[in-house]
Order: structure tokens, then sequence, then C-alpha cells
């Protein structure tokens, strides 16, 4: 029906049209990444030759071999990255699991208040938190460490991944949950064998969307972690382009390419789930 | 009896697993969230050095007063936010809309340009801040290399580095990484369109513009409020690009609310001052949003 529909629409040759107009848009948006990965594969005096080109003179893996096995810097940035976001993700999904049961499935006193609450503070800003984050982390000897960066960012996700778990679990008919009482699970062994299974695809939706923030974040780490060793790639990279003054282009390009790609192909796996429980969520928050 | 004692424990079983499954919340919510709102609303009454081993001293509303009437950094940040939001806001609303309906347009290969316009979602945004300052950077930066290739030398400039395009030199970067984000909602709302209604429309003899007009268009209204509003939102939260990229400047001229509260906060250690900002740079948030919603749903706003 819909094939059809846009058959009849547009004429081979309009069509034709709107891909060549697309692709090229396309390209100009994506411009800014293919300049860093057309940066990032060129030879060191190639990039500062003057006048500078557009095109590489010559392509060379050199910057990423470099990157990869002579910067310790970016191994441990790369680390600490993987370690903060991951434990984010598994807490958020713990905590977002057992309380989108309860929001969802439960019923209690001040159950509506609660929750508005919850999804009310993803409008507000960050920098309110942070402050008080801080010195709270400062007292506990959480500034630099992994689990300083941990705490507060499943708190900033939870609620996220509440409005996605909370509408999911909502929509699970009351029968399947009686069903399992009377086949004799207790409460945990229901939400966990039979509830969480049924809705996988909000466990999917909340973990990309933990992962995709997490592992962005710059205002807490460039903050929370002052000292270069736990510092993540978001922080730690624009740290080596400002301390170190032989640091050419070419490996910063490398180093951009490389940071994105973990979250990159996650994402382009999960991309459906994400865009979903993006969307639902902002529809509904 | 019996049944009556068993109906009770079976209700305190149930009540205790209904805590213990709200405790992770609840914990980090109260924790993370809640007290650090109500302790950063305490410590904007007070005068707070956090360098100085003294307790914050308080003042009430004088803090307030002060910033508010006599801050000239404050009304630098409130005026660059101004100058920032507008086109900020036409450039990722427009561009976000005619993408997502030109996307939608397409026949095949749809999935592969979502993954393109999605894409900069996904890259930091101190990251998409060093990209952008290399591009547009005074010598080498390929930006003024093709203004010149073009012809259009005179126009090559410092652009971060001159207080007259640093903001706007901003906008672009901050917008790039933002449509991808309302293309995705407007885009899904397009797609809740069902078929028959736009098919309808072109019985009607309504050309391609007359169903954008008066059927696309309407009914995509909820998503357009929702990007209109975390657009908005958005424009207030510029902190990682300014500070990756101008540090404020040059001068003040990119100086952003969230920049000065967090320079206020760990370059001067006045942790009084920077919570006033933050809770004006909330309270400008929510006023906002609130305005949004009213201006925009009118029909539900009659009811309040």
């Amino acid at each position: 029906m819909r094939v059809f529909l846009r058959l009849r629409r547009w004429s081979h040759r309009t069509q034709a049209f709107l891909y060549v107009v697309v692709t090229a848009i396309a390209f100009l948006y994506l411009f800014p990444i293919l300049w860093m990965f057309n940066t990032s594969i060129r030879p060191t005096q190639d990039i500062y030759k003057y006048p500078p080109t557009i095109l590489p003179g010559a392509v060379t893996l050199e910057n990423y071999t470099y990157v990869l096995t002579q910067m310790e810097n970016f191994q441990r940035y790369f680390l600490n990255s993987v370690v903060v976001t991951l434990a984010t993700v598994l807490i958020v999904l713990l905590a977002s699991t057992m309380g989108g049961y309860a929001f969802g499935m439960r019923e209690f006193p001040g159950k509506g208040l609660l929750f508005m609450g919850i999804v009310f503070v993803l409008t507000i800003p960050y920098i309110m938190y942070l402050i008080p984050i801080f010195m709270m982390e400062d007292r506990l000897g959480l500034l630099n460490n992994w689990l300083g960066l941990i705490l507060p960012y499943v708190a900033l996700n939870l609620p996220w991944g509440l409005l996605i778990m909370r509408g999911a679990f909502s929509t699970i008919p009351l029968e399947i949950r009686d069903a399992a009482i009377i086949d004799g699970c207790n409460e945990f062994q229901m939400w966990w064998k039979v509830l969480v299974p049924i809705a996988r695809p909000a466990v999917a939706a909340t973990t990309i969307i933990t992962f995709v923030f997490a592992w962005q974040d710059f205002l807490f780490a460039s903050t929370l972690m002052t000292d270069n060793l736990w510092q993540t790639l978001p922080v730690g990279i624009v740290w080596l382009r400002d301390e170190l003054q032989t640091l050419v282009y070419g490996r910063i390009g490398a180093m951009l390419i490389l940071s994105i790609l973990p979250v990159f192909v996650p994402f382009l796996l999960l991309r459906d789930f994400f865009v979903k429980g993006l969307s639902e969520g902002m529809l509904k928050g | 009896m019996h049944t009556r004692k068993r109906w009770t424990v079976r209700r305190v079983q149930s009540t205790l697993n209904l805590i213990i499954f709200l405790l992770p919340t609840l914990l980090f919510v109260f924790v993370f969230i809640a007290f650090p709102i109500l302790f950063s609303g305490y410590l904007s009454f007070t005068e707070y050095n956090y360098a100085m081993d003294v307790a914050p001293t308080f003042i009430g509303l004088r803090g307030y007063v002060d910033v508010l009437l006599h801050d000239g950094f404050l009304h630098t940040a409130l005026k660059n936010q101004f100058f920032f939001a507008v086109p900020y806001f036409i450039l990722t609303f427009l561009v976000s809309l005619g993408l997502a309906i030109l996307v939608s347009e397409l026949r095949h290969g749809m999935q592969l340009y979502q993954i393109v316009f999605y894409l900069p979602m996904i890259i930091p945004l101190s990251l998409v801040g060093i990209t952008f300052a290399w591009i547009l950077a005074p010598d080498l930066g390929v930006f003024n290399v093709i203004l010149q290739r073009v012809g259009l030398g005179k126009w090559a400039r410092d652009w971060y580095g001159d207080p007259d395009t640093a903001l706007y030199a901003l906008v672009a970067a901050r917008s790039w990484k933002m449509i991808g984000f309302t293309f995705i909602i407007l885009l899904s709302g397009i797609q809740s369109i069902p078929t028959s209604l736009r098919e309808a429309a072109r019985v009607d003899g309504a050309g391609f513009w007359g169903e954008i007009r008066h059927v696309v268009l309407p009914l995509l209204r909820p998503y357009l409020l929702i990007s209109g509003i975390w657009i908005i939102i958005n424009s207030i939260k510029v902190f990682d690009l300014p500070k990756v990229i101008t540090q404020g400047g040059p001068g003040v001229s990119t100086l952003t609310l969230y920049l000065y509260s967090w320079k206020a906060a760990f370059e001067r250690f006045d942790m009084g001052l920077a919570s006033r900002v933050a809770y004006i740079t909330a309270f400008i948030i929510l006023f906002l949003s609130w305005l949004l919603n009213l201006l925009l749903k009118p029909e539900e706003a009659e009811r309040f």
C-alpha cells in the first residue's frame, strides 16, 4: 500500500533527483566527521603543508598505530570510559527495572506525585547538582575515582530509564503477574523470570540510551575528575590537546575516531530501540 | 483468625517487597538529585567560599538582588544566551524539519540516511568542539581554505577568535549535534501519520506542499512542540563547547550561564554565587518550557 502510494506520487526522475539532493546534504552534514577522518589518515607534513590541500597527498595509518601503542594516556582514558559507562549501564538497568515495576504495576500512596517529581528532574539543568555533588564527593573522597563518576551518572540517567521501564511494565497485563504468583513464584522471581524478559525492548532502549549519554558526558567528568589519570575520553582528549604542544591534529583525529567506535557499534545495532525509547520518553516527559 | 493472620503477613511481605523494589531508585534520586537541589538552593542564599575553611554565611535575598541588578557578567551571559538561542532555534528547527520531510519521502535506503543524520548524537560535544575548532581554525582551517578557493577570501577569519563571530560559530557546532536529536522525533512523528490521511489529501487534489501544510504539519504538532521545547531548553545548557573552544572568550563574548556558574564555582570557589547563577538558569528553563507549553497548546491551556 505504502509502496504503491509512493510510486504514484513521484516519477522516477523526481525520485532520482530527491536522492541526489539528500545525498549531497548527507555529505555536507557529515563533513565535520569526514574531515576529522581525512586528517587522521594523513601524514603530519601533509596536514601542516601551506597552502593546505583538501585531499590527502598520501594515506597512512601511522596516527592510529601511534595513538594505540604509544599514548598511555589515551589507553587509560579508554579504560576509564569503558569501566564507568558499563557500570553505569548495569546499575541503571537494575534500578530502573526494579523501580519501573513498582511504578508500573504496583499501587502505593504518593506514586503519581513521586513519579512526576522524578520526571521533572529531566528538565533541571545539571549545573544545579554539580556543586553539591562536588562538595559531597570531596568530603567522601570520591573525587578522582571511578565510583565518583558512576554514582552521579546512574542518578542522572535513572529518570530516563524509569520513564521507559514504567511505560513497558504498565502495558503488561496483570493476569500474567497473577498467573506467575499462582504458579508459586514469589514477587522477585516473578519480576526477574517473567516480567523482565517481557520488557526486553525497554531494557534494550534503556541500555543504549544510558550508554550513549554516559559515554559523552563532559560536565561531570571534567569537574569531578581533576586528576588526568581518572579522566574519560571526552575530557582526556581535550586535556591532551591543551597540554601537549607537540600533539599534531592527525593524532587528535585518530583519537576522536577511535573514541566514537565503541559507541557507534552498539548504536548501530540498537538504534531502533534508541529512537523509540527517546521519542517515547520525550513525548511523555 | 488463622486466615486473617496470613493475610496480614502477606501484606507486610508485599509492602516490604515494594520498598525493596523502590530502594535503589529512591536512594539515587534522594542522595544525588533531591539533596543537591535543596543544598544548592540553600547555598544560593549564602556567601560561601569553598577554598576557605569557613562555614557559609546566610545573606538571604541580598545575593540574588546583587547578582541580578549589579553583576555585569551575569548580564553579559544573559545577553549571550539570547543571541545564541535565537539563531540556534531557527537553524535547528528548520533544518531538522526539512531533513525529516525529505528523508520520509525516500523510497529505499531510508535506514542509511537515518543513520547519517543520527550520527552526531553519539559524538561527545567536547569532541565536536575540537572538530569545529579545527575546521574553523584561522590559517589551516579547511573552511577558510574553501572560502579562499571560491573567491570569498576576504570573509576568511579566525571564527572562534573574533568576538563578532565566536558566538555564532558556537551555534553552528551546537546545532549540528542537536539536529540529529530533533530529526529523530520529527521523523518518527511523520511516520506515525496514517498514510490514508495523506492519500485522502492527495485524492482531494492537494499538491505536495498542500499535503505538508494541511495534513502533515497539523498532525505533527505534538512532535513540533516537543522538539521546540527541547531545543529551547538545550539552548540554555551551553557548557562543553565554550569550555573547550573559547573559554568564554574572546573577552566575554561567549560567556554562557552554565560557564559563568562553573567558573564561579571551580575557578573562584564562590559556591554562593555559583548556586545563585545555577538557580537563575533553572528558573529561566522552567519559565520558558511553561511559556512554550502555554503558547503552543492553547486548547489545553484553557483548562487552567
